[in-house]
């Protein structure tokens, strides 16, 4: 039994392609769901959602330039971010109209131009690559920036994270000490569209955020600490990535989907038994007589 | 010159404007280090605005806003919070943030952080409270908290707008000695407020703020209805001597 398990786990690694994904998705779990945590903690996990979407013409414009080339189409990813997320900025600064609307607008606009700059200059094989991942797919090359970006977005969490806390607890306390709240927002959001771009690679444009948000999601229902929801959403994220690898492999599944919905059924589960506000413990639960102590 | 001497905050001839409409002109005045102000005025007067001009979130149209209290050590505690009651975050938790102006972003809290933090929440009768989170606190342990908070930072200059809104008796009694005690060590602290007796246990100052420009005056003034304070600023002060037709 331990040795059939040991096989399971063990053989798929036998393979290099099937190590490198592993490495892959390891670095992306243990960075988009900090990021997700705190997106969702900012009631923005759909604004991720959506800018996982518009990394597409970036991707695209590289995939037609460069053909299938990971580490030029995640740069052309990390542009089209960058720009959106300017864009969306700028709007709101100058017409008032609010970020979600105006990033909703422009997500839209962005996934019809790449799907339709990748259908023009590849085949249909191409573009399901770009939208559902390749994580099998990723080279040394693309690994190494898989790493290094997620990296980078690691050391930019450690030293704005006190500020990213500050932002989004109390945003005029910040402003008041002179530390300016939207320049800190924009380093957040430069951080989360450098985290889809490494989740590009795994899950595709259609999932990269799957692995922030699911987990983050799913760890609010077991803690309602900051760190503790930080420290459950990687755990679960890493357990997703390594299970979904090795279950993909063995039925011969596509690989990001696995993972998100393995990462779904966590959700789900939490939903219903999560002790933080889950329906079994709402139910179990007898409303709070008011306390004697003092106010 | 003697008497701008002991005011690190002056206004010059201010000129505040909301949604290109002005609020306040020709504001002139000082307001005392070590001494308690309290803002009164109808709705509508400008107290949120002055406020605003003060602290420097609203840009004068005119005039200027002399404030020599370092950044680090102002605070405000504004009516509207933009506090996220549902961040997990602990009261304790909170009131350390108090001190993050003055020692950084990079650097952690250390053993000294630690201990002026439980002081803090002790002399606020909040102890008992470090470890909840902030969405079950109720109106007043939150202002409580919030004070700790300023406590914290050591705040020079604290604008409170109306922070005894929904506070129980006894919080408003912590509250006014801890306030008071801030102002002994040489905070200068403004506070707008809508009650009487409030005003009249607080204040050292008072400015009336009506028509569009800022009286300085006394509680006693106020009290005695020398004060010219506008009819409906009377009546939710309660200023005897003022009809209700």
């Amino acid at each position: 039994m331990i040795d059939s398990l040991l096989w399971w786990v063990t053989s798929p690694l036998d393979y290099a392609f099937m190590r490198r994904a592993l490495v892959a998705c390891l670095a992306l779990s243990l960075t988009a769901p900090i990021l997700g945590v705190l997106l969702m903690l900012r009631g923005m996990s759909l604004m991720g959602e959506a800018l996982s979407h518009a990394i597409l013409p970036g991707v695209a414009v590289a995939f037609m330039l460069a053909g299938f080339s990971l580490p030029l189409m995640m740069l052309g990813g990390v542009a089209a971010g960058l720009v959106t997320v300017a864009t969306a900025s700028s709007v709101t600064l100058f017409s008032g109209l609010k970020e979600d609307a105006a990033m909703a607008s422009l997500f839209l606009v962005a996934m019809a131009a790449g799907v339709m700059i990748i259908s023009l200059s590849g085949s249909a094989l191409d573009l399901g690559h770009v939208l559902f991942g390749s994580v099998l797919a990723v080279d040394g090359r693309t690994l190494l920036l898989v790493c290094l970006v997620s990296s980078l977005v690691l050391v930019g969490l450690a030293i704005s994270f006190r500020a990213l806390v500050m932002e989004c607890l109390d945003p005029q306390f910040l402003t008041l000490q002179g530390r300016h709240a939207g320049w800190i927002h924009g380093l957040f959001m430069c951080l989360v569209v450098l985290s889809l771009v490494v989740g590009f690679q795994s899950l595709g444009t259609l999932m990269a955020a799957g692995l922030m948000l699911l987990p983050a999601a799913t760890a609010r229902y077991w803690s309602r600490r900051l760190e503790g929801m930080i420290a459950i959403a990687i755990g679960w994220a890493v357990t997703c990535s390594i299970t979904g690898l090795l279950v993909s492999y063995h039925a011969g599944l596509p690989t990001g989907p696995t993972i998100v919905l393995l990462t779904g059924a966590g959700y789900a589960l939490s939903v219903l038994v999560g002790p933080c506000n889950g329906m079994l413990s709402r139910l179990r639960t007898p409303h709070r007589v008011l306390s004697h102590e003092k106010r | 010159m003697e008497q701008e001497a002991n005011s690190r905050l002056q206004l010059h001839n201010l000129q505040l404007a909301q949604a290109n409409r002005t609020v306040l002109e020709h504001v002139d005045g000082r307001f005392r280090d070590g001494a308690i102000t309290a803002l009164v005025g109808a709705n509508g007067t400008g107290k949120s605005t002055l406020i605003q001009g003060v602290m420097g979130m609203l840009k004068p149209v005119a005039g200027r806003v002399a404030c020599s209290v370092p950044r680090e050590r102002r605070a405000w505690l504004p009516q509207q919070l933009a506090l996220d009651l549902t961040f997990p975050m602990s009261v304790e938790e909170l009131v350390m943030t108090g001190s993050w102006p003055s020692h950084g972003a990079l650097t952690g809290y250390c053993a000294h952080h630690y201990r002026r933090g439980r002081e803090v929440m002790a002399r606020l009768g909040i102890s008992h409270l470090a470890h909840r989170p902030l969405g079950e606190l109720s109106g007043g342990q939150r202002q409580r908290a919030l004070i700790g908070r300023t406590l914290m930072q050591e705040a020079e200059l604290l604008l409170l707008d109306e922070p005894f809104a929904n506070v129980d008796s006894e919080t408003v009694d912590v509250l006014m000695t801890v306030l008071r005690d801030m102002a002994a060590s040489g905070a200068t602290l403004i506070v707008v407020l809508h009650d009487m007796e409030q005003l009249s246990r607080l204040a050292d100052e008072v400015v009336v703020l009506a028509n569009g420009h800022a009286h300085w005056t006394s509680p006693q003034a106020i009290l005695e209805g020398q004060a010219p304070i506008a009819g409906t600023a009377r009546l939710t002060l309660g200023i005897p001597g003022v009809s209700t037709c």
